[in-house]
């Protein structure tokens, strides 16, 4: 009976689960790729796994401001994918390549 | 049921493109599956009763942050695209054990939490999508107006940097 009613019945822990889940795939993204653009979009996708969550709580627990919270946060991952594609553009420029192996100036 | 079978649906959607996104060797592949799992993102918002923030999150993400990818991607050309994936089996390995143990100790964190406190799973009553806009509204341009007029100058601030950065000549690193 415990696995048909963890199937039937979706409640926040399945949305935080999921909202984990996304999360966990952006951070795979982030640490695998080494296209910086690619990297980028692992950013996107988990603002958007912590997005699900807090639409989750603010559902389950009857509050409006989760939802301004997402926001809030859009707004800033827009801004924030601006930037970092205009530093992208910019890397390009000077090294004709966006893979992050030739970015080794910072290395010590 | 309706509502289990359209869950079920969206987060085989949203983890299958997400997963998309970390596989696929393609950047073009990538996008296109991000754009998918904002989609998916964004039906799951309505499932939660959050209209508004679905609308905005279709609009916003899979309408202007993609196609700013997709054209920042088409502007370079990646068709020599080679080491997709960073080298090394061993630290790749690691990585992924890393992910994969965070992502149980969130999942199982999670699950324990939500057991003890079982009054927070019950589901609260529908809102109609007029009543939870207009209550986002009141709250966004009385409560907290002045965030958002800060958000407002962020988003200029954003624009003229983002010319001026893309206008840059390299910098510190600008040769002579």
């Amino acid at each position: 009976m415990q696995s048909t009613s963890f199937l039937t019945e979706i409640g926040l822990s399945h949305y935080l689960v999921l909202s984990a889940l996304l999360f966990v795939m952006g951070v795979a993204t982030v640490l695998l790729r080494r296209n910086l653009i690619v990297i980028l979009m692992g950013v996107e996708l988990m603002l958007n796994a912590v997005n699900i969550s807090f639409i989750a709580f603010s559902k389950y627990n009857d509050r409006v401001e989760g939802q301004l919270m997402v926001f809030f946060v859009m707004t800033i991952a827009a801004a924030e994918a601006a930037v970092g594609l205009a530093i992208a553009v910019s890397i390009f420029k000077r090294f004709k390549e966006v893979n992050i192996r030739f970015f080794e100036h910072l290395k010590g | 049921m309706a509502d289990v079978i359209v869950f079920w649906f969206l987060a085989l959607v949203t983890v299958g493109s997400g997963l998309a996104v970390v596989l696929l060797p393609n950047p073009i592949y990538c996008a296109l599956c991000l754009a998918m799992t904002m989609v998916g993102v964004s039906a799951l918002f309505v499932t939660l009763g959050a209209y508004f923030i679905a609308g905005v999150q279709l609009i916003v993400y899979a309408g202007a942050v993609l196609v700013l990818f997709t054209m920042v991607l088409m502007l370079f050309d990646l068709k020599s695209e080679t080491n997709a994936f960073s080298r090394g089996v061993i630290t790749g390995a690691i990585k992924v054990a890393c992910a994969g143990v965070l992502s149980g100790l969130i999942a199982g964190a999670i699950v324990m939490t939500l057991g003890q406190r079982s009054s927070v799973v019950s589901p609260l009553a529908e809102k109609s999508a007029i009543d939870s806009t207009k209550a986002l509204g009141k709250l966004l341009f009385q409560e907290n107006v002045f965030a958002f007029e800060a958000l407002g100058v962020l988003l200029l601030v954003i624009a003229v940097g983002t010319v001026s950065l893309a206008r840059s000549k390299g910098g510190t690193h600008a040769k002579h």
